[in-house]
C-alpha cells in the first residue's frame, strides 16, 4: 500500500513537473528539476553501493571490462539540510575490499559558492579522524575522486545550476525514451574551474534522470562519459540504479551500482558527525537501526 | 650478488604486470571512436542479483586477514671513515626473508557493544636477522596488538584494552604523539604509524555534536624496548640493558583531552600527565653488568589545531613537558659520575603543511621542534648535554596513483634540523587484484659523523613483498 502511494505520488509529482514545464521549459528549468529529483531521492536516505572499476577494451565493437573488475562496497547515509535543504551532509563506511574494510569517509557539501566544503577521513592505522582539505568541490581544475573511482564529487553532484548557462540544442529519443539534450556551459568564475568547459545532458522528459551524458574539455576532446540505465522508482523517486562512468582519457570505467536504496528514513543528525568515525559501537548501533527501518 | 637476486625478482615481477596487461588497441585509440561502440551495462547484472546483495556471513565479515612475505637487505658493499681515522667496512647482505600474518578482528556482537583485536605472528626464514640470531634456526614470533572492547552509552563510549592513542595533528612528526611507545626495530619500519605499540588503557569519550571531550588511564605504562638481536639497529654492548623493576614502584598514566571542529579548522587542548618512553640507562657498577632502566614521570600541556585553505591543510602542534631528563637517546649510556639527573622543561613545537596536489597528488611538509629551557642551569663542571639547542626533525612525503589506480607510489625523505643526517625512502606497490598486491621499497641513508646514524652512512637497502588479503 505504501508502496503504491509512493509510486502514485512520483507519478502525480513527474505530471505536475511536465504541466508546468509544458509551455516555457529552459534549460535551467530542467535541470533544476533534475537536480530536484537526485536531491530528494537521497535525502534522509541509507543506500548500500557497489562501485566496480576496470581498464576497458573492445570486443566485436562492444565496450567490455578488459580486466576483473575491482569491487568497493559502501553504505552511505546522507541528508539534506540548510536553505531549501541545498546542503549535504554523508558519511560513508566501506565494507569490502578486506584490504580496506572500515575506511570512513564524512563529507558536508554546502550550495553556497563562498563555504568551502568539508572532508574527515578515518585513519585505522592511527585511530584517529583527520582533516582533508578538499576545498569547493568545483574549484582549481580536478575535483577529488570517489573512492578510487572514476567518478569524482563533481560527477555525482550537480552543483548550483546557476553557475551554468543551459542550452536545449534538440528533442531527441535516448534508450527508446523521449529525451531532451542539453549543454550546460560554466560562467561563473566558479564553474569555469571545472575540469569540463562543456557538458552534454540527454535528460529523459518524463522522469527527470540523466541518461547520458557527455564532458568536454575546452578542445572539444570528450573526456569522459556517463550512461544511466536501470532507471526504476525508488520510495517515491525516479532513480537511475546503475551508472557507468567512461573516462576516455585512461580507458577506465566506473560503474556504481545502487544495490539498496531507502530515502526518508528517521536520521539523527547527530549521526553524521566525526563521532561516527570514530565510535565504531555506536555507528553499528545506528546503522542496524537503519537498515531495520527499511525492512 | 644479492643485488642481483633482488634485481632478477623485481625485472620477474615487472614481467609478470607487462604481460599481464592485455589492452586492446582499440581501446586506446582516439576517444572519438568510442561513439560507434556499443556499451552493455549487463555486465553488472550479476552486481544486482539477491545473491550478491548481502556481504560475507557476520563472522566472516568480522576478520580481516593479511599474509605478506618479505625480502629485503643492505646492497651496497661500501666502507665508512669513523672519526678514529678507521673504515668500517659493510658488506651487502639480506636483512629480511620473513612470512607475516595478521589478523584482525572487529565486531559490534550486540547493540553499543564492539570487540576489536589484532594479532600477528611472524615466521623468520634463512637468512633473515632474528634467523641468524636464532643459531641459524627458523624463528617465530606471536603477539596481540589491539584487543579492546567497547561500550557505548548515549553520548559516552568507554574503551578498556589494548590500544592506540593519538595526540597532535601534524601526521608523524608532532611533538605531542608521546603517549603510546614504539619500536623501531629495523629499516623497513619508517613511519610511526607502523613503529607504534598498543597499550592497556581505559579511554573514556564523551561526545557533543562538533565537540569531544576524552580521557585515558593507563596502569601499565610501557616503555619504548631494546633492538632486537642481530637487527641492524642492535649494537652489542659490554652491559645488559634491563627494563626496570616494577612492583616495588607501581606506575601509571593519565591525561585529558578536549576538541571542537570548526567550518575550516579544528582545535584542541590537552593535558597528561605520562613516563618518558624511552628510557635513560646509566653505565653500572662493575659488579652487577647491568644496568636498569630509570623512569622518569612528566607533566605534558599541549595545543594541537588545523586550518584548511583550499587544497592547504595547515597544522600547529604546541607542548610544554615539565620534569623531563634533558639527555635521552636510544643509543646513549652515560657514565655515573656525568649523569644529568636535573629535571627541566621543554618547549616543542610541530607544524605541517599538506596540499592536494590533484585527486591522485599528495604532498605535505612538517617539521619538529624541540628545546630544553635553562638547559645549562645546575650542571656541574664536568657534565655536559649531549645535545644543546634545538633539536628536532624534518619530514617530507610525496603520495601517487597514477591513472591505472593499481599502482601507488609513496615517497619520504626525513632528516635532522642541523642536516647532519637524511634517510630517502621510496615505496611503490601494484595491486593485481583486491587481493594479491606486491610492493617494493628502495631506502637509502646519508649521515655524517656528528649523527647518530653515521654507521649506516651510504646504505642502501632494496626490498620486495608479496600480500594476500582477504
Amino acid at each position: 500500500m505504501i508502496a503504491a502511494i509512493k509510486i502514485l505520488t512520483a507519478v502525480v509529482t513527474a505530471f505536475l513537473m511536465s504541466m508546468s514545464f509544458s509551455e516555457e521549459q529552459t534549460g535551467q528549468d530542467i535541470m533544476n528539476a533534475v537536480e530536484r529529483m537526485l536531491r530528494s531521492s537521497n535525502d534522509s536516505s541509507f543506500a548500500q553501493i557497489k562501485l566496480s572499476s576496470c581498464r576497458f577494451g573492445v570486443t566485436a565493437g562492444r565496450i567490455t571490462c578488459a580486466e576483473k573488475p575491482r569491487v568497493k562496497i559502501l553504505e552511505t547515509v546522507t541528508m539534506n539540510l540548510g536553505v531549501d535543504n541545498k546542503d549535504t551532509k554523508s558519511i560513508s563506511i566501506t565494507r569490502e575490499p578486506a584490504s580496506e574494510r572500515g575506511v570512513g569517509m564524512l563529507n558536508y557539501t554546502y550550495y553556497q559558492t563562498d563555504r568551502e566544503n568539508q572532508t574527515w577521513l578515518y585513519l585505522s592505522a592511527l585511530g584517529r579522524v583527520k582533516r582533508i582539505a578538499t576545498g569547493a568541490s568545483d574549484d582549481y581544475g580536478e575535483p577529488a575522486s570517489i573512492f578510487g573511482s572514476e567518478f569524482t564529487t563533481e560527477d555525482v553532484n550537480y552543483g548550483n545550476i546557476e553557475d551554468y548557462q543551459i542550452n536545449i540544442l534538440s528533442q531527441t529519443i535516448q534508450d527508446g525514451r523521449n529525451a531532451w539534450q542539453l549543454e550546460a556551459i560554466p560562467v561563473t568564475k566558479k564553474a569555469k574551474r571545472s575540469r569540463y568547459a562543456r557538458t552534454v545532458y540527454f535528460v529523459d522528459k518524463e522522469r527527470y534522470v540523466s541518461l547520458r551524458s557527455e564532458m568536454y574539455d575546452k578542445y572539444g576532446k570528450q573526456l569522459k562519459r556517463s550512461i544511466s540505465s536501470r532507471v526504476e522508482m525508488m520510495n517515491g523517486h525516479w532513480v537511475a540504479r546503475s551508472v557507468t562512468m567512461f573516462n576516455l582519457v585512461s580507458n577506465r570505467l566506473s560503474n556504481m551500482a545502487m544495490v539498496d536504496l531507502h530515502a526518508g528514513l528517521s536520521v539523527n543528525e547527530d549521526f553524521l558527525t566525526q563521532r561516527s568515525l570514530i565510535d565504531s559501537a555506536y555507528r553499528e548501533t545506528v546503522l542496524n537501526q537503519l537498515r531495520s527501518q527499511t525492512k | 650478488m644479492i643485488a642481483k637476486y633482488l634485481l632478477i625478482s623485481f625485472a620477474l615481477l615487472y614481467q609478470i604486470i607487462v604481460a599481464g596487461d592485455p589492452t586492446d588497441s582499440a581501446a586506446s585509440s582516439d576517444n572519438d571512436s568510442h561513439k560507434s561502440l556499443i556499451f552493455e551495462d549487463s555486465l553488472f547484472d550479476a552486481l544486482f542479483e539477491p545473491q550478491n546483495h548481502m556481504y560475507n556471513p557476520p563472522w566472516l565479515d568480522a576478520f580481516t586477514v593479511r599474509i605478506t612475505h618479505q625480502l629485503f637487505g643492505q646492497i651496497n658493499n661500501h666502507a665508512i671513515g669513523l672519526p678514529t681515522g678507521r673504515r668500517y667496512q659493510k658488506k651487502s647482505m639480506i636483512e629480511h626473508n620473513r612470512t607475516g600474518l595478521n589478523i584482525r578482528y572487529s565486531n559490534a556482537f550486540a547493540p553499543n557493544w564492539l570487540l576489536q583485536g589484532s594479532w600477528q605472528a611472524r615466521v623468520f626464514w634463512n637468512q633473515d636477522y632474528e634467523y641468524d640470531a636464532n643459531k641459524k634456526n627458523i624463528d617465530t614470533e606471536y603477539r596481540i596488538n589491539e584487543l579492546f572492547l567497547q561500550r557505548t552509552l548515549g553520548r559516552h563510549s568507554l574503551k578498556f584494552g589494548r590500544q592506540t592513542l593519538v595526540w597532535g595533528e601534524t601526521v608523524g612528526n608532532s611533538v605531542l604523539d608521546v603517549i603510546n611507545h614504539t619500536e623501531y626495530r629495523d629499516f623497513s619500519i619508517i613511519d610511526i604509524e607502523d613503529a607504534r605499540l598498543n597499550q592497556w588503557m581505559l579511554v573514556w569519550d564523551f561526545f557533543n555534536n562538533q565537540s569531544q571531550l576524552s580521557g585515558f588511564l593507563n596502569l601499565y605504562p610501557e616503555f619504548n624496548p631494546s633492538p632486537v638481536e642481530g637487527s641492524p639497529l642492535y649494537f652489542a654492548l659490554p652491559i645488559n640493558l634491563r627494563y626496570t623493576h616494577r612492583n616495588s614502584n607501581p606506575i601509571f598514566e593519565a591525561g585529558a583531552r578536549w576538541s571542537k571542529s570548526y567550518e575550516k579548522s579544528d582545535i584542541a587542548f590537552m593535558g597528561a600527565y605520562l613516563w618518558e618512553n624511552q628510557l635513560q640507562y646509566r653505565s653500572p657498577t662493575e659488579e652487577l653488568m647491568e644496568s636498569s632502566g630509570i623512569k622518569n614521570d612528566f607533566y605534558l600541556l599541549g595545543f594541537s589545531t588545523n586550518y584548511a585553505l583550499d587544497r592547504i591543510l595547515l597544522t600547529l602542534d604546541i607542548s610544554l613537558n615539565r620534569g623531563v631528563f634533558p639527555d635521552r637517546s636510544f643509543f646513549v649510556i652515560t657514565p655515573l659520575e656525568n649523569t644529568v639527573n636535573i629535571k627541566k622543561d621543554q618547549v616543542g613545537i610541530s607544524f605541517g603543511f599538506e596540499y592536494g596536489i590533484s585527486a591522485t597528488q599528495d604532498l605535505s611538509l612538517s617539521a619538529k621542534m624541540e628545546k630544553i629551557l635553562d638547559e645549562g642551569d645546575g650542571l656541574h663542571a664536568n657534565q655536559a648535554l649531549i645535545k644543546r639547542g634545538i633539536e628536532g626533525t624534518w619530514l617530507l612525503r610525496y603520495s601517487s596513483r597514477p591513472l591505472d589506480r593499481n599502482t601507488t607510489f609513496s615517497g619520504t625523505l626525513q632528516g635532522d634540523l642541523d642536516g647532519n643526517a637524511m634517510v630517502v625512502s621510496l615505496r611503490s606497490n601494484y595491486a593485481f587484484s583486491d587481493q594479491i598486491e606486491i610492493g617494493c621499497h628502495v631506502l637509502y641513508i646519508a649521515a655524517n659523523n656528528d649523527s647518530r646514524m653515521a654507521l649506516f652512512d651510504g646504505d642502501l637497502r632494496l626490498g620486495a613483498s608479496i600480500t594476500y588479503y582477504f
